[in-house]
């Protein structure tokens, strides 16, 4: 067990800066998932706490030890990789011991330990095969098994469950929760699947171009997003947006007006809104809601438990011609009820629950307000 | 074709042709029903031709180091006599077992020094990605077909140390093991370059790093993991080196004087029997085959790993 500290760690390759000034703190035997788009410097943030790269600027601490200039055997982690990279001419018992053995251990601790590491990941009877005998999960298995039978103080995971089906996706999902709340270890945790993120860790990191953009339990990610970028990351389907303005606490876009924001500067915003926070007026809901939207429907999408509406807002002055706003970005996905009575091309009315609107500086990106607290207060 | 007047009503025009037509058209019509018996008989005729073209000669040194040298004139097919002291003979009259050795020496040398710079050239042209990598890739591809020919007036120069470089002349190399040493470990050293780079490439990655994590260091990691999952690829390319160089002809003919106590390897030996007044043809015969057991062995327990590290480099690329 430990804690992991990042102090304006950098990683430049020539003039490319792949990790920028990332400073994170994650408290012992908390489980914290790095994620964010491909590229965007989660894999190389992990590479430098294990030691696998050297980063250019920085000081990592692990357990308040600097361990900046160790190499990753001397930092007492252990590490999941996406391929899962198991030796493949040792059996399972000895991938799971290598590390053990390599550092002298004896034959007795090895043989507790790796009982113990097949206990908690129901590999009995596996222990001789070779990795090539063994199903995807059973490898999955083993390399987790490879790296807690040395009992690391910090447990790196780089996107362990990509090579899996989906079922066994969400399977082992719940069962690294299981290993790491049982092991009370701490663990990082780098994927670019936001679901897996939200189901899985205390906090998520949310990293984009190198830079970290939020740091939060995930409903605090979910629900106040810190900029544009997170709120379209977090979520799925992806939240919506409209490019308007500011003026005399009235918020106006091309497609509605709301009034009675809390902002007074005149200026260039963007307002966020879920899909789920989106509600046709006659919703019974429809009392807590502001703003006002005339558009049709274009396309139908249910999937069960939900049905996504895609919506063509009618452009102002009702000019909906054809070609006009039919832009993918300029549908506003509304996700209702599957019970709920729309067809498509329909025209309808929907209206945005207040207490979930974000307001977005349009410039920076940074988030201004989360929910429209006072009464709508409705001008003539 | 026996076809009853009923399989005739079925297909009347096909079988009506098959009955009236001469033989040669008949097997033409069986062979375009049947494909199958055809590239089968092919095969076998392939594989005739084949076992034929390469088992031939061999059987014929048999047959002349088994007739006696005075009745070898004229020969037939089969031996005019049997001799079978010849194959103790050869190491009688020249130390042939010394050429022997020779050969097995060099050869062991050659494959030491191609394993040893081939192994650490294909590592790092397998798992690294690095600024000029295919050109120096296509480099050594393109010096490995230069024709040696052009190399040896140069590099007898050399190894006779008539090359002075800074007033120093270079080493007398010539009737050592070095002069053919080095000049067939760089010719096979493109070759085993290339097998390794594709069998180091097809280890996964992530192993180095797993092991790194786990307590290696990078050494540690090298000879732990990748040392044991590269030595099929290495023992392939070990054997590959040992067969060519042992069989090379151009320089180790050219680069030593014949005599087994300057390093002559084995066709010198066979030479040895060529006398100015007369040659012992059975016991050259004799000499050939026995030179050959060597690598037949090598290549009887080795070929299966031959044939699957090659195959493998070449498939999974």
């Amino acid at each position: 067990m430990g804690s992991v500290n990042l102090e304006s760690v950098n990683k430049r390759y020539g003039d490319i800066t792949a990790v920028d000034d990332i400073k994170i703190d994650v408290a012992d035997g908390e489980f914290l998932s790095l994620v964010g788009p491909s590229g965007c410097g989660k894999s190389t943030t992990l590479e430098m706490i294990s030691g696998l790269t050297t980063q250019s600027d920085g000081q990592i601490y692990i357990d308040d030890e600097d361990v900046t200039a160790l190499p990753p055997k001397d930092r007492n982690i252990a590490m999941v990789f996406q391929n899962i990279a198991l030796f493949p001419h040792m059996d399972v018992f000895d991938n799971m011991s290598y590390g053990l053995r390599i550092r002298g251990a004896d034959d007795d601790i090895i043989d507790r330990r790796v009982d113990e590491a097949v206990e908690i990941l129901r590999l009995d009877g596996m222990l001789d095969r070779m990795p090539s005998e063994l199903s995807g999960g059973q490898r999955q298995r083993v390399a987790i098994g490879r790296a807690i039978v040395r009992d690391p103080e910090v447990f790196l995971m780089d996107e362990p469950l990509a090579n899996l089906d989906a079922k066994l996706r969400v399977h082992m999902r719940t069962e690294l929760q299981r290993i790491q709340r049982k092991l009370d270890v701490t663990a990082i945790y780098v994927t670019h699947d936001q679901e897996e993120a939200m189901t899985m860790s205390d906090r998520i990191a949310i990293l984009n171009d190198g830079e970290l953009q939020q740091i939060d339990p995930p409903l605090t990610c979910y629900e106040e997003p810190a900029n544009v970028f997170v709120a379209g990351f977090i979520g799925s389907p992806s939240m919506n947006f409209i490019e308007g303005s500011i003026d005399d606490y009235r918020f106006e876009s091309p497609i509605t007006t709301i009034d009675a924001v809390e902002l007074d500067e005149p200026s260039a915003v963007t307002l966020g809104i879920r899909p789920e926070d989106i509600y046709p007026a006659d919703d019974p809901r429809a009392d807590r809601t502001v703003g006002s939207v005339r558009a049709s429907v274009d396309v139908i999408e249910p999937v069960g438990e939900r049905m996504f509406v895609y919506l063509l807002p009618d452009a102002p002055g009702g000019q909906s011609t054809d070609g006009a706003v039919a832009l993918d970005g300029d549908h506003l996905l509304m996700s209702v009820d599957p019970d709920t009575d729309i067809a498509e091309n329909e025209e309808l009315d929907v209206t945005f629950d207040q207490s979930s609107i974000h307001l977005f500086e349009t410039a920076t990106g940074n988030a201004l307000i989360h929910g429209l607290k006072r009464e709508p207060t409705p001008r003539s | 074709m026996g076809a009853s007047p009923d399989e005739t009503a079925v297909e009347p025009e096909a079988e009506t042709e098959t009955e009236t037509n001469n033989v040669l058209e008949r097997t033409a019509q069986r062979a375009i029903q049947d494909p199958d018996t055809v590239y089968r008989w092919l095969t076998y005729v392939g594989i005739g031709f084949f076992v034929t073209a390469s088992l031939f000669p061999f059987y014929w040194l048999f047959v002349l180091a088994l007739t006696p040298n005075e009745s070898i004139a004229g020969m037939g097919v089969v031996p005019k006599g049997f001799n079978p002291g010849a194959f103790l003979e050869v190491f009688e009259v020249v130390p042939f077992h010394r050429y022997m050795l020779n050969s097995i020496a060099i050869a062991a040398f050659s494959t030491v020094i191609v394993l040893t710079v081939g192994s650490i050239a294909g590592y790092v042209f397998g798992r690294y990605e690095f600024r000029g990598r295919l050109p120096l890739l296509f480099l050594i591809l393109v010096i490995s077909y230069f024709p040696p020919v052009a190399f040896l007036i140069p590099l007898f120069r050399l190894f006779t140390g008539e090359v002075a470089l800074f007033g120093i002349s270079s080493p007398q190399l010539y009737n050592t093991p070095w002069s053919i040493v080095m000049p067939l470990s760089a010719i096979t050293m493109p070759l085993i370059i290339f097998l390794l780079t594709t069998f180091y490439r097809q280890i996964p990655d992530g192993l180095e790093d797993a092991a790194r994590v786990e307590g290696s260091t990078r050494i540690g990691a090298l000879r732990r993991i990748i040392v044991p999952l590269s030595a099929p690829g290495v023992a392939t390319a070990g054997i590959l080196t040992f067969i060519i160089v042992y069989n090379e002809f151009f320089f180790s003919y050219l680069m030593v004087n014949g005599t087994a106590d300057n390093w002559s390897p084995v066709l010198h030996g066979i030479f040895a029997f060529q006398g100015t007044q007369q040659v012992a043809y059975n016991l050259m015969a004799a000499a050939s085959i026995i030179g050959v057991i060597p690598m037949a062995v090598l290549v009887m327990i080795a070929q299966e790993r031959i044939v699957s590290g090659l195959t493998q480099g070449a498939l999974k690329e």
